[in-house]
C-alpha cells in the first residue's frame, strides 16, 4: 500500500510540474500576438532553453563526482565542444565526445 | 507521421545513455525490496530518472510525504522547460498539451526545443522525442528490475557524459548570437556554483532562471549601444 501511494504521489507531482507552465503559457491569451512579436516575457523565455541547457552541462562536466575535478570528462567535453561549434551537429558531438572519453581512460590518463 | 519518426529517431544517440541508466535503477529498485513490477510501474506512469534516483535512495528511511515532495522538489526545473516550450504548443487542442506534458523529459525537450527554434518543431516531432526516451527508459527500468543481479554502474565506463553531450549539442544549435552565448556561459557557471551552494537540482532551476534574466538585459543593452 505505501509503495501504491508513494508511486501514484510522484507521478502526480511530476506530471503537475510537466503540464503546470504549458497550460498557463500555451493559451493564446497568454501570450497575445505573433509568436515573433516583442514582450519582456518572449525575451525572457526565448534566454530559457540555452540557460537550462548550460545549467545540465556544465556540474557533471566540470565536478562528475562533486568536486572540481580537471579530468578526462572535462577533456572529452571541451572537444567535443569545438565538434558542437562546428557542425552543430548531436550525433557527431556525442560520438566524438565518447570516443575521446574512452581513448583517453583507454590510455590511462 | 513523417515527423513522428523523425523525433523518434533523433533520439537514438541518447538511447545507450537512457538505457544503461534505465538497467541500473531497475537494479537498484530490486535491491531495496521492491518487486520488479513495482518497480517497472514506477517508470511507466512516473518517469523521471533523477526523481526515481532519488526516491530509491530515501526508499527505507523516509515516509511517503518526504518522498513526493522531493520528487516535486527535483522535478520543478519542468517549469521552466515548459514555459519555454509553452509558446510553441499554442493552438493544440489542450488534449495534445496534456499529452505532450506527460512524457516531457529532460532529453525530449532539448531535442523538441531544437527542433521549434529552427523553425522545423511540431506537435508530432516533439511527441516522437517523448515516446522515444519513455520506450527506452520504461523497458530498460523492467528489463533492470528483472535482471536483478550484477549490471555494471554505466558510470564506470563513463556512459553518464552521454547526456552533457547531447546537450551540449543542441546547446550549440540554439547558439545564434552573442547574448545566447552569454547566457549559455553564464548560467553554466551560476549552476557550478549552485550545485556548491543549494540542495539537490535546485542548481539547474536558480541557473536556469538568473541565466535567462540576464539575457534579457543584455539584450536591452545591445539594443541600446545600437541606437546610440
Amino acid at each position: 500500500m505505501r509503495e501504491v501511494l508513494i508511486v501514484a504521489g510522484m507521478a502526480l507531482v511530476t506530471y503537475a510540474t510537466r503540464y503546470t507552465m504549458i497550460a498557463a503559457l500555451g493559451r493564446k491569451a497568454a501570450l497575445p500576438g505573433r509568436p515573433e512579436g516583442r514582450s519582456l516575457l518572449r525575451a525572457w523565455l526565448r534566454y530559457v532553453p540555452p540557460a537550462v541547457l548550460a545549467a545540465l552541462i556544465v556540474p557533471p562536466v566540470v565536478a562528475p563526482q562533486g568536486q572540481v575535478a580537471v579530468g578526462v570528462p572535462l577533456w572529452a567535453t571541451l572537444v567535443a565542444a569545438v565538434i558542437a561549434w562546428r557542425t552543430r551537429n548531436v550525433f557527431w558531438t556525442i560520438l566524438v565526445g565518447m570516443s575521446v572519453l574512452w581513448v583517453l581512460r583507454g590510455l590511462g590518463v | 507521421m513523417r515527423d513522428f519518426r523523425r523525433g523518434l529517431l533523433a533520439t537514438l544517440p541518447l538511447a545507450p545513455g537512457v538505457i544503461a541508466f534505465g538497467l541500473l535503477y531497475g537494479m537498484m529498485a530490486r535491491q531495496i525490496g521492491l518487486n520488479p513490477w513495482g518497480a517497472w510501474a514506477m517508470s511507466l506512469i512516473v518517469h523521471a530518472g533523477s526523481a526515481q534516483f532519488t526516491a530509491l535512495s530515501m526508499w527505507q528511511a523516509s515516509g511517503a510525504i518526504p518522498i513526493v515532495l522531493t520528487t516535486l522538489v527535483v522535478n520543478l526545473r519542468h517549469l521552466l522547460m515548459g514555459a519555454s516550450i509553452a509558446p510553441y504548443l499554442r493552438g493544440l487542442p489542450s488534449a495534445w498539451k496534456a499529452l505532450l506534458a506527460l512524457w516531457m523529459s529532460d532529453e525530449s525537450y532539448a531535442l523538441a526545443i531544437a527542433e521549434y527554434r529552427h523553425g522545423a518543431g511540431g506537435r508530432c516531432y516533439f511527441f516522437g522525442a517523448n515516446v522515444g526516451i519513455y520506450l527506452a527508459w520504461s523497458s530498460s527500468g523492467l528489463l533492470g528490475a528483472l535482471l536483478g543481479a550484477a549490471i555494471p554502474d554505466p558510470r564506470r565506463i563513463g556512459l553518464d557524459l552521454v547526456f552533457p553531450l547531447a546537450f551540449l549539442g543542441l546547446l550549440s544549435t540554439l547558439l545564434d548570437d552573442r547574448v545566447g552565448v552569454g547566457v549559455a556561459l553564464a548560467s553554466g557557471a551560476l549552476a557550478l556554483a549552485g550545485m556548491f551552494l543549494l540542495p539537490g537540482k535546485w542548481y539547474v532551476i536558480v541557473a536556469g532562471l538568473v541565466g535567462s534574466a540576464l539575457g534579457v538585459l543584455l539584450e536591452k543593452a545591445e539594443e541600446r549601444c545600437v541606437k546610440s
